[in-house]
C-alpha cells in the first residue's frame, strides 16, 4: 500500500491515536496534581536530590523493577518471567519499532502509529532492509517474547498456584475491561501482521510463516479481505486499553517510575497522609502477591482487607474503617510487595483521616501530663524503659533486673515506679495529637535525666522510639531493644552466662523485624535453639495474632493467629517458645497446643538469659 | 443375675454421690480417681458458702453413703470409647476397664494464675489463690509469707472467669460468694484486717447468697469496688501495689495491700479435650439437652454429672449425680 505524505494516515489509527492522547494526557494530569500537592519539604528534597548519584540509581531500579521485575523473580521465576515478558517484551517492541520507523521514514515526522502498525504502512520490506538489519527477525522473536506472557498470564488465571499463589486479586470492572483489551492486543497484532505478510509473501519466520500458513489455507480474496479489518481489531484494543490504563490497575506501569524516583530522594508517606500517598497508591498493581503472606487471610480467610484491597478502596474512595481497622500491621505484605509500598504508614494515615472525623481527635485530651510528676528512679547513662506491656509481664521486668545487676550497669529506670505510655497504641488507632502527647513527656523525661543510652523492654515502644520520636537522635541518644542490649553486655564480656540444658525455638516479634541476629545470638550461647536456621517460611516473621494494631479482631480469631505460630515452632523440637516481647509471650501463652486447656510454656528472652546469669 | 457394672470417672462429691445412688438402684458402681483420695476439690476446702457448714461434714455424709464402693485412685482416665455392648475406658498406666455404661464426673481444674501474669502470682509471695487461702483457714493460720498476720487484703475476683484475654470467656459461677465468704472469714480469722473485694459484677444468685453479701458489708465491714485489678507491683517490704479503676466513680486508685487474694475460676481439664466427646464453647462437656438432657451426653452409654458440663455449685452438683443414676437405670431397663 501506498500511503503519501508523512503522516502515514489511515483512518483505523483513530482509536489508537484517541487511546495515546487520552493515557498520556490522565496520566499527566494525575502526576502533575500529585507533585504540585507535596508538602514543601519533600519538593525541596526533589530539587536537593535532582542532580545526584540518586538519580541514576533510581534510573537503574526503574530497568530492574518496572521492565525486568527483579523482585518478582525472586518471588517466582515462573511469575518473574510472566510479568518480565509483558513489560520489558512490550518495551522493546516500541523501541525497536521505533528505530526500524526511523531507519525508512526520513521524514522529520515520524508519528507513533506508523511505528505501531509498521507493517500494515511497508507491507513488503525493501531491498536494503535485510542488508541493513534484519529487524523483521527481531520484531517477531520480540512479540513471541510478549506473547508467551500473555499465554502465561491466561495460564494464571486458571492454576495461579502453578505460579506459586494460591489467590489472586479479585478485580474491578474497569481492571476486566483493562485486562480484556490487554490479552486482546499482542494476539490481535500477530493477527494482523501474519495476514498482511500472507496477503503479500513478507515478514520473518514467525509472522511471515504464519501467514504463508493463512494464505494456503484460504482463498486468496478471503485473507485480503481479512487485513484492514485485523488492523481496525487490534487498533480498537489498543485504543480501549489505552483509555482505561489510567483508571484500572495499569496505571502502576506508568506510576512507579515516579515512585521509585521519589523514594530514591527519600521522600516518604507519613502519617497524615500528602499527596505522596497518591504515587504509592497508584502504583500497586494488584498483582496479589501481598495475598498470600497475610495471616489474615491465610488463618482466618478474610480476603478483603490485605494490601492490593486496602490500596484499591483508598484509591477508589470507598474505604471502611472496617478495612483500614483490620490490620496486625505486620509488615509481611510490604516486605512481599514487589513495588515496595509502605502500606503500613498508608493504612496509619487512612486511620488518622477516620479519627480525625471523630470528636475526640482534637479534644484536650491527657492534660494531666503537663503537671504529671516525675517517678523514675536510679542514676545512670543506660535508661530502661519498661513500658505498659512489660509493666504487666512483671518476670521481664525482673529478669532485666538481674541482668543489670549482673553486668554492674547503674540503670536509670524510667518507669518502674508507673510512667507514660509510648503513645504508639494511640498513634496506630489514628490518634496522633495524644500520641505526641505521650511522646513530649517522655522525651522531657530523657532529657532531664541525660541518658546516652534506652533500653527498651517491649518491641512496640523499640519501633516507636526509633521510628516515631523525633528528638531522641538529636538528642545523641542510642535506642536499643533488650535483645540487642544483652547481646552486646554478652559480646562485649560484661555478661558471663552459664549453658541451660534446655530447647528453645525463638519466635520475631513484628516489630522487631530487621533485629535478626542478635537474639539468635544470645539464645544459642545460653541454650540450645532449634530454629536458628529459620522456620522455612520466606519470610519468618508471622504475627503472634495479638497485634496492637490491630482494632478489630476478637480474642479468638487473634489465637487461631497464635496457634498456627506455636505448632509451627513446637514442630522443631522446642520445649520452650522464647520471644523477646510482653505483648507476644501473652499472646501465645494463651494457646493451648493440644486443645485441652493446658498452654504453652513461652519465656522472653531476657528470663531465659537471667536464669542463665 | 450378677450386677451390672457401671464406671464412675471422677472421686469428686458428684462421681461419689452417684456411686452412692447406682449401688442404691442395684448397679455394681467402680470409681476411678485421678488423685490419690477421693472428694475432689471440695476435700480441700475449709468451709462453704452460704452457711459456713464444715466442707468435712459433707465429706463424711458423701463418704459413708460411699463406704465400701470399689475404688481405684491414683488411676487418670486418657480415653473413653463406647460401642454397642458398653464402655471402655483406659488409664494412663494402660488399664483397662469396660462397663455397661459410664458416669463422667471429671470436675474442673482451678485456672492457672500465672497465665495472669499482671497480678505476679508465683512471683509475688503475698499474691495467692482462693484455694491457698481456703488452706489457710483450715490450718487455722492467716499470714503474709513473712508470718505477720495481715492488716489489709485485697481479693480479686474473676481471674481467669469472664476473660477473653486467657480465652476463659464464661462465668465460673461460684467465685463471687466465695469471694464474700472468704471476706468474712478473713475478718475472723484476722481481728481488725481491711478486706477489699474487686469485682467487674457481683453475682449473688443463690439461696442466701444476697443476705451474705449483705452482712458481710454491714457486720463485717468488707468493702466492695466496682472494678478490675489492672497490674500489681511489689513494694520493698513485699507488700502488693494494687492499680485499679473505681468503675463507679470514674477514677484511677491506687492502694498498698498486706495479701492479694486471687478468686481463680474453674476451667475444663484436659479430659474434656481427650475423651473425645462434643463439648461446649467454653471447653466443658456439652449435655445432649441444656434442659431435658443434662445429665446424658449425646454418646451411649456415657452420662455426665457435676461440673464436668461447667461450673456448678455442690447441691447442683449432688442432684445430677443423683439423677444420673436413676436415669441409668431407667436407660438400662429397656
Amino acid at each position: 500500500m501506498q500511503h503519501s505524505g508523512p503522516w502515514h494516515f489511515d483512518p483505523f489509527v483513530v482509536p489508537f491515536t484517541i487511546g495515546v492522547v487520552w493515557l498520556f494526557g490522565a496520566v499527566l494530569w494525575k502526576w502533575s496534581r500529585w507533585f504540585v500537592g507535596l508538602p514543601a519539604e519533600d519538593k525541596a528534597l526533589v530539587r536537593r536530590n535532582w542532580f545526584s548519584a540518586k538519580s541514576l540509581k533510581a534510573l537503574k531500579e526503574v530497568v530492574m523493577e518496572c521492565l525486568i521485575h527483579r523482585r518478582i523473580w525472586k518471588t517466582n521465576p515462573m511469575l518473574g518471567f510472566m510479568h518480565m515478558s509483558l513489560a520489558l517484551g512490550w518495551f522493546l517492541l516500541i523501541v525497536v519499532g521505533k528505530l526500524e520507523t526511523s531507519t525508512y521514514i526520513h521524514d522529520a515526522v515520524n508519528p507513533p502509529h506508523v511505528h505501531v502498525f509498521f507493517r500494515y504502512f511497508f507491507p513488503e520490506e525493501p531491498a536494503s532492509y535485510v542488508r541493513n538489519f534484519n529487524y523483521a527477525l527481531l520484531m517477531d522473536c520480540l512479540l513471541i517474547f510478549v506473547l508467551c506472557g500473555v499465554g502465561l498470564a491466561w495460564i494464571k488465571r486458571i492454576r495461579s498456584r502453578m505460579m506459586g499463589m494460591r489467590r489472586t486479586t479479585r478485580h474491578t470492572p474497569f481492571d476486566r475491561i483493562a485486562l480484556t483489551s490487554l490479552w486482546l492486543i499482542f494476539p490481535l497484532r500477530y493477527l494482523a501482521e501474519s495476514v498482511t505478510c500472507g496477503v503479500h509473501d513478507s515478514g520473518s519466520f514467525f509472522t511471515g510463516g504464519t501467514g504463508d500458513l493463512l494464505a494456503a489455507a484460504m482463498p486468496g480474496g478471503v485473507l485480503a479481505a481479512m487485513e484492514y479489518p485485523a488492523w481496525w481489531a487490534y487498533s480498537i484494543a489498543l485504543g480501549v486499553f489505552f483509555v482505561s490504563m489510567p483508571y484500572s490497575r495499569y496505571m502502576h506501569i506508568f506510576t512507579e517510575v515516579p515512585l521509585i524516583f521519589l523514594r530514591a530522594y527519600r521522600v516518604k508517606s507519613r502519617p497524615e497522609g500528602s499527596t505522596f500517598d497518591q504515587f504509592q497508591i497508584q502504583a500497586c498493581s494488584r498483582c496479589g502477591i501481598c495475598l498470600d503472606p497475610c495471616p489474615i487471610a491465610s488463618e482466618l480467610d478474610i480476603n478483603n482487607i490485605q494490601a492490593a484491597y486496602f490500596l484499591r478502596d483508598r484509591r477508589y474512595g470507598h474505604l471502611t474503617t472496617r478495612v483500614a481497622d483490620t490490620c496486625l500491621m505486620c509488615g509481611r505484605c510490604t516486605e512481599a510487595c514487589p513495588v515496595g509500598i509502605d502500606q503500613g504508614t498508608l493504612r496509619l494515615s487512612s486511620r488518622v483521616a477516620f479519627a480525625k472525623e471523630g470528636s475526640l481527635y482534637n479534644a484536650p485530651r491527657y492534660e494531666f501530663l503537663g503537671t504529671t510528676e516525675d517517678r523514675s528512679e536510679g542514676n545512670g547513662q543506660v535508661g530502661f524503659f519498661a513500658g505498659c506491656m512489660t509493666q504487666l509481664t512483671p518476670s521481664i521486668l525482673r529478669a532485666m533486673e538481674r541482668i543489670f545487676a549482673a553486668a554492674g550497669v547503674d540503670v536509670w529506670w524510667a518507669d518502674r515506679n508507673g510512667g507514660v505510655c509510648c503513645g504508639r497504641p494511640m498513634r496506630l488507632s489514628g490518634n496522633l495529637p495524644a500520641a505526641e502527647r505521650m511522646e513530649r513527656f517522655n522525651t522531657e523525661q530523657f532529657r532531664r535525666h541525660g541518658i546516652t543510652t534506652l533500653v527498651t523492654g517491649c518491641p512496640i515502644c523499640y519501633k516507636s522510639f526509633t521510628e516515631e520520636y523525633k528528638e531522641l537522635k538529636a538528642m545523641g541518644i542510642r535506642v536499643l531493644h533488650h535483645t540487642q542490649y544483652i547481646a552486646e553486655l554478652i559480646a562485649g564480656g560484661r555478661l558471663k552466662t552459664s549453658v541451660l540444658q534446655a530447647s528453645y525455638a525463638y519466635h520475631d516479634p513484628c516489630e522487631l523485624r530487621g533485629i535478626h541476629s542478635e537474639p539468635r545470638y544470645v539464645l544459642s550461647h545460653v541454650a540450645t535453639l532449634t530454629n536458628a536456621s529459620g522456620n522455612g517460611e520466606k519470610d519468618g516473621v508471622h504475627c503472634c495474632g495479638g497485634s496492637l494494631a490491630n482494632l478489630t479482631l476478637d480474642t479468638a480469631a487473634q489465637t487461631k493467629i497464635g496457634t498456627t505460630v506455636v505448632e509451627s515452632l513446637l514442630n522443631t523440637g522446642a520445649e520452650t517458645i522464647v520471644t523477646s516481647c510482653p505483648q507476644c509471650k501473652k499472646s501465645l501463652q494463651r494457646v493451648s497446643p493440644d486443645n485441652d486447656g493446658r498452654s504453652v510454656r513461652v519465656a522472653d528472652i531476657a528470663e531465659v538469659v537471667a536464669e542463665a546469669v | 443375675m450378677a450386677q451390672e457394672r457401671i464406671l464412675v470417672i471422677g472421686g469428686g462429691v458428684a462421681g461419689m454421690q452417684a456411686a452412692a445412688a447406682l449401688r442404691e438402684a442395684g448397679f455394681a458402681p467402680l470409681i476411678l480417681e485421678r488423685s490419690a483420695g477421693m472428694g475432689g476439690h471440695v476435700a480441700q476446702w475449709d468451709r462453704l458458702f452460704p452457711t459456713q457448714t464444715q466442707a468435712q461434714a459433707v465429706m463424711a455424709e458423701l463418704s459413708s453413703a460411699a463406704q465400701g464402693i470399689e475404688s481405684v485412685t491414683g488411676c487418670e482416665i486418657t480415653s473413653l470409647t463406647s460401642d454397642a455392648s458398653g464402655v471402655t475406658a483406659l488409664s494412663a498406666d494402660g488399664r483397662r476397664f469396660e462397663a455397661r455404661a459410664t458416669v463422667v464426673a471429671t470436675g474442673f481444674d482451678l485456672f492457672d494464675a500465672r497465665l495472669k501474669e499482671e497480678y505476679g502470682y508465683g512471683m509475688y509471695e503475698n499474691v495467692i489463690t482462693s484455694a491457698e487461702l481456703e488452706r489457710m483457714f483450715r490450718e487455722g493460720r492467716v499470714t503474709m509469707r513473712s508470718g505477720e498476720a495481715p492488716r489489709r487484703v485485697a481479693i480479686l475476683h474473676c481471674v481467669g472467669s469472664r476473660d477473653e484475654k486467657v480465652g476463659q470467656n464464661h462465668c465460673s459461677k461460684v467465685c463471687c460468694i466465695t469471694g464474700i465468704k472468704q471476706a468474712i472469714e478473713l475478718t475472723e480469722a484476722v481481728p481488725g484486717v481491711e478486706v477489699t473485694n474487686f469485682y467487674m459484677d457481683l453475682r449473688a444468685f443463690g439461696n442466701g447468697y444476697e443476705e451474705l453479701y449483705r452482712r458481710s458489708q454491714v457486720e463485717h465491714g468488707v468493702t466492695y469496688i466496682r472494678g478490675r485489678i489492672s497490674e500489681a507491683g511489689e513494694t520493698q517490704d513485699k507488700r502488693i501495689q494494687l492499680k485499679v479503676e473505681d468503675t463507679l466513680v470514674g477514677r484511677p486508685l491506687r492502694m498498698t495491700v498486706d495479701m492479694l487474694v486471687l478468686l481463680v475460676g474453674m476451667q475444663a481439664p484436659g479430659c474434656c479435650a481427650a475423651f473425645g466427646l462434643p463439648r461446649q464453647d467454653n471447653g466443658f462437656f456439652a449435655p445432649r439437652d441444656p434442659y431435658t438432657g443434662t445429665v446424658l451426653s449425646p454418646v451411649r452409654g456415657v452420662y455426665l454429672a457435676g461440673t464436668a458440663t461447667g461450673p456448678k455449685t455442690i447441691a447442683e452438683s449432688l442432684n445430677e449425680a443423683t439423677a444420673v443414676a436413676a436415669r441409668i437405670k431407667q436407660d438400662l431397663a429397656k
